[in-house]
């Protein structure tokens, strides 16, 4: 594929996203109205925006990143619009922030490259944390920022910025600040890691004084986010960093050993936590506990099955039955509307983007660059197993986003600046 | 470092694989049963979200109708007239179902569009897919003064033009609004109208059948002067109680009083005076199956065909031919013998349409969205209950009744009123007033039945001809005065 084609596809994406949008005005009784063009022409700002910037400030890159994100952003898109117009009508905004910022950050590391990151990787972890730490701020103080719980979490803050209130949920953010950081210790340390190990059965594991500022950012984190009540994120952070330990030394012990912690920390969360309680019951038996705990999956499979092959088309489903259909049930909402083949499509291009951000880790050739590339894409890939396998009633469901698609504009923005590093990382590495 | 990304990377596609399994597991192998899951809204919601077609009385009012709700493809059930017609229209709601004639004629009413290509597929073959509409034969004006007449009795009234047996009236009290079982409070109204000890949910005019009374011996009557064993001079004792042979029980007049002081009395005089003890003795002499045969043209034992399944109105021939004490019980509209409201209008329009019952019907025709008529009602007869010139002299016979008799409150300055009341013993010690009539008698255009039930008053203020009379008098001056 050639830079060319990409910009077709992105084109056509933007178009798609129009035409998702029509279809839903249709299905409401209304007609081709402002929205339609609105749409086209911020999808096409934002992604030819991003386009020019991968041409200018990384033309070497893959092409096959932008066209799969540009295409599961336009089908999230019409989904989230036909579920509320007025959270169709934020997310384009979202969506506008996010491909600026991420068109900044391709420009920031044209001058230095990524390896900039490597260097100012205490920094980074500083800056993390405390984004991380945002949440707790005062809920009611003057300052015009501010923490916020919803839904019994602590993940949010509320910026005033005079005319109006935005919420972000920092994690989204921070979580790249981590998986940057990590790699970057990885990749200083790999050396010493891989060589200097102690055996514990059959397992190998680094000497532990190499380990032990790795654990300690890994499990203050972890803590954090398990104290915020962030069940997703936590989750999350802590299999990337499992995953990336291993990809860095080799390992499996350290597979092992996360997927025992994994196991404990889990039946401990269970024991102690309410709502994991809740979560749990309506994992393994939705239907029994139809009204309360398992209404929400029950009524994503109901939408899942209803969808069947082809789908009801948009705006044709139900799947504002579903509660927070636009955000954690977003898979089960394309599903419903475009039944079965659109949910192949979904994954389909999920698996091209995991695929894709693996190939540039593997032809990395600088460590750095390789772990980041594959911490990064990693991060991702469990993000959506999580969220999709949640509602498939693989896993218990962890509230997290999925990608490029559900309403959300701190997601958007992380994830569009997750793409920036996989491109600059696929383009330098190509120079 | 690539040994571990490579098999992370198959770890990574293993997990998407399991995602693919799963969705086709549920979007695939499970998709059906998904889909009809009784606990899954969408597919009562998408049929409630359908447009339905419109139902309009015969003088254009409209009585049920679908909008389309702002910003949304989807329509809103509206019934304008509400109580007045809920047990005749009925309701359609994802909740708790369909009834009367949104159930009925559910498949015409129904839009045929489903949003898939298969719409596409009709639109090119031609078929219209556009709900269908109904013309109905109620008259809103008169059905409302019916509503309003009953108040807060709990009752029925049908009225039905004779000839045709299209139905004008039909309307049971109490009764309830029916859009209140589409909007979101659907569950609790639901709720609170099935647990409520005045059943309105039930429809005490068509599905429900009661003893008749006196207003039986119109039956009875006819049966007599058909056979020609009796004639309105007829002569008959006046005894202060009638014994029934092998039983201890007795049958007596009202107020347990002779008819005519003791002395001889008059068939004529006795259906005027609604005598119970004669009746009992005319019902024994003519036996129960001759009486059977009157009962069964008018459709008694058997399935009218209703606009929807309506209880069939009982004479148990078989059980009263050896049981003279039951036949005579019988003979005056007590013991065993029920029939709807609908029914005993039946017996009225009867005798106002020289002797054939016709089959009475609500939907005068099914049209389609440009208004051309698909179906129209066809006239039907369910059979002759009596010979013309028997209805002729049983007309003349209630309308003595009310211009004499127990029927008297009935009548109408102005207009020649026929009917027999009735008294029938209800449940728990009330009594259920009855009156069925018809008018003009030259030339009737109009046959009714009201049924009041479980009248709390007693004695005098309790029967038929104090309670249900008045009722029929006001629906047909509002009838007449119309120009009909």
């Amino acid at each position: 594929m050639t830079r060319s084609t990409e910009g077709l596809i992105v084109a056509t994406a933007s178009a798609l996203a129009a035409f998702g949008v029509t279809l839903v005005n249709f299905a409401r009784g209304d007609g081709v109205d402002v929205q339609t063009g609105l749409t086209f022409l911020v999808f096409l700002i934002a992604f030819g925006g991003l386009y020019l910037a991968i041409r200018t400030w990384g033309h070497k890159a893959t092409p096959l990143l932008l066209a799969p994100v540009a295409a599961l952003t336009s089908i999230g898109f019409f989904e989230v619009y036909r579920l509320s117009t007025v959270r169709g009508g934020l997310q384009r905004w979202w969506l506008l922030i996010a491909a600026a910022l991420a068109v900044g950050a391709l420009a920031l590391l044209s001058r230095h490259g990524t390896s900039v990151l490597r260097r100012y990787r205490n920094l980074i972890l500083l800056v993390s944390v405390a984004l991380l730490l945002l949440p707790n701020l005062p809920m009611d103080w003057g300052f015009p920022m501010r923490g916020l719980q919803l839904n019994g979490s602590r993940l949010w803050v509320l910026i005033d910025v005079g005319f109006t209130e935005m919420q972000f949920q920092p994690a989204e953010l921070a979580k790249l600040g981590l998986v940057t950081y990590v790699a970057s210790y990885l990749a200083d340390h790999q050396r010493a890691l891989r060589e200097a190990h102690r055996r514990v059965g059959p397992f190998t594991f680094s000497e532990p004084r190499q380990l032990i500022p790795l654990l300690v950012v890994w499990s203050g984190s972890v803590l954090i986010l398990v104290w915020q009540r962030d069940l997703g994120a936590s989750l999350l952070l802590f299999a990337g960093f499992v995953l990336l330990l291993y990809a860095a030394t080799g390992a499996s012990g350290y597979l092992v050993a996360g997927g025992l912690l994994a196991v404990v920390a889990g039946i401990t969360s269970y024991l102690a936590f309410d709502h994991v309680q809740r979560r749990v019951i309506a994992w393994l038996s939705p239907f029994e506990h139809y009204q309360d705990e398992g209404f929400q999956i029950a009524q994503g499979l109901f939408a899942l099955g209803s969808g069947s092959l082809s789908g009801a088309g948009p705006g044709l489903g139900r799947p504002d039955l579903i509660p927070n259909a636009s955000t954690d049930f977003m898979f089960a909402a394309v599903g419903e509307e475009l039944g079965f083949a659109g949910s192949v499509a979904v994954l389909a291009l999920f698996a091209l983007v995991i695929a894709v951000g693996l190939g540039i880790s593997f032809r990395s050739r600088d460590t750095f660059r390789k772990l980041l590339a594959a911490g990064l894409t990693l991060v991702f890939a469990v993000q959506v197993f999580l969220i999709v396998g949640g509602v498939l009633r693989l896993v218990p469901l962890t509230g997290i986003t999925l990608p490029f698609m559900s309403y959300g504009g701190s997601a958007l923005v992380g994830n569009m600046l997750l793409l920036a590093l996989l491109v600059r990382i696929s383009h330098e590495e190509a120079s | 470092m690539n040994g571990p990304i490579r098999r992370l990377a198959i770890g990574v596609f293993a997990a998407m694989a399991s995602l693919l399994v799963a969705v086709t597991w549920f979007q695939v192998v499970r998709a059906d049963d998904l889909k009809t899951d009784p606990r899954n809204p969408r597919p009562a919601l998408s049929e409630q979200a359908k447009e339905r077609g419109v139902i309009v009385a015969r003088d254009g009012t409209i009585v049920a109708r679908s909008i389309q709700e702002e910003g949304s493809r989807a329509f809103e059930r509206q019934y304008p007239l509400g109580p007045a017609m809920a047990h005749v229209v009925g309701y359609s709601s994802f909740l708790v179902g369909d009834t009367a004639l949104e159930a009925a004629y559910s498949s015409e009413l129904r839009s045929k569009r489903d949003l898939t290509i298969s719409d596409l597929i009709s639109a090119i073959l031609g078929r219209d897919l556009r709900p269908q509409n109904l013309e109905i034969t109620i008259d809103p004006t008169l059905q409302g003064a019916a509503l309003e007449a009953l108040g807060d009795n709990r009752g029925a009234i049908v009225a039905l033009d004779p000839a045709t047996g299209a139905v004008l009236v039909s309307v049971s009290t109490p009764s309830f609004d029916p859009a209140s079982l589409l909007g979101s409070d659907a569950a609790g109204q639901w709720e609170r109208l099935l647990t409520d000890p005045a059943s309105p949910l039930s429809d005490r005019a068509t599905r429900e059948i009661y003893a008749p009374g006196s207003t039986f011996k119109t039956i009875v009557t006819a049966t007599g002067l058909d056979t020609g064993m009796v004639e309105p001079g007829s002569v008959y004792p006046d005894p202060i109680e009638l014994g029934l042979p092998g039983s201890e029980a007795t049958i007596s007049n009202f107020g347990d009083r002779p008819c005519n002081d003791g002395d001889p009395v008059t068939l004529l005089e006795a259906f005027v005076r609604s005598c119970n003890t004669t009746f009992a003795s005319l019902a024994m002499e003519l036996g129960a199956s001759e009486i059977g045969i009157t009962a069964d043209a008018i459709g008694f034992n058997q399935d009218i065909g209703y606009e929807w399944t309506v209880p069939q109105a009982v004479w148990k021939t078989a059980e009263l031919s050896d049981d003279d004490a039951a036949l005579a019980q019988s003979g005056i509209g007590e013991r065993n013998v029920r029939a709807t409201p609908l029914h005993m209008a039946m017996v009225a329009a009867a005798v106002a349409n020289n002797g054939v019952a016709a089959r009475p019907y609500l939907v005068e025709r099914v049209f389609d969205a440009d208004g051309e008529t698909l179906s129209s009602a066809e006239v039907s007869e369910i059979g002759r209950a009596m010979a013309p010139e028997t209805a002729s002299v049983l007309a003349q016979m209630m309308e003595r009744v009310v211009t004499e008799g127990t029927g008297r409150r009935a009548a109408v300055p102005g207009v020649r009123v026929a009917g027999k009341t009735g008294t029938a013993t209800g449940s728990g010690g009330f009594s259920n007033p009855w009156f069925i009539g018809f008018a003009p008698v030259d030339n009737p255009t109009i046959a009714l039945a009201v049924f009041i039930e479980g009248s709390s008053m007693s004695g005098e203020s309790a029967t038929g001809g104090t309670t249900a009379t008045p009722i029929a008098s006001t629906l047909i001056e509002t009838w007449m005065a119309r120009g009909n």
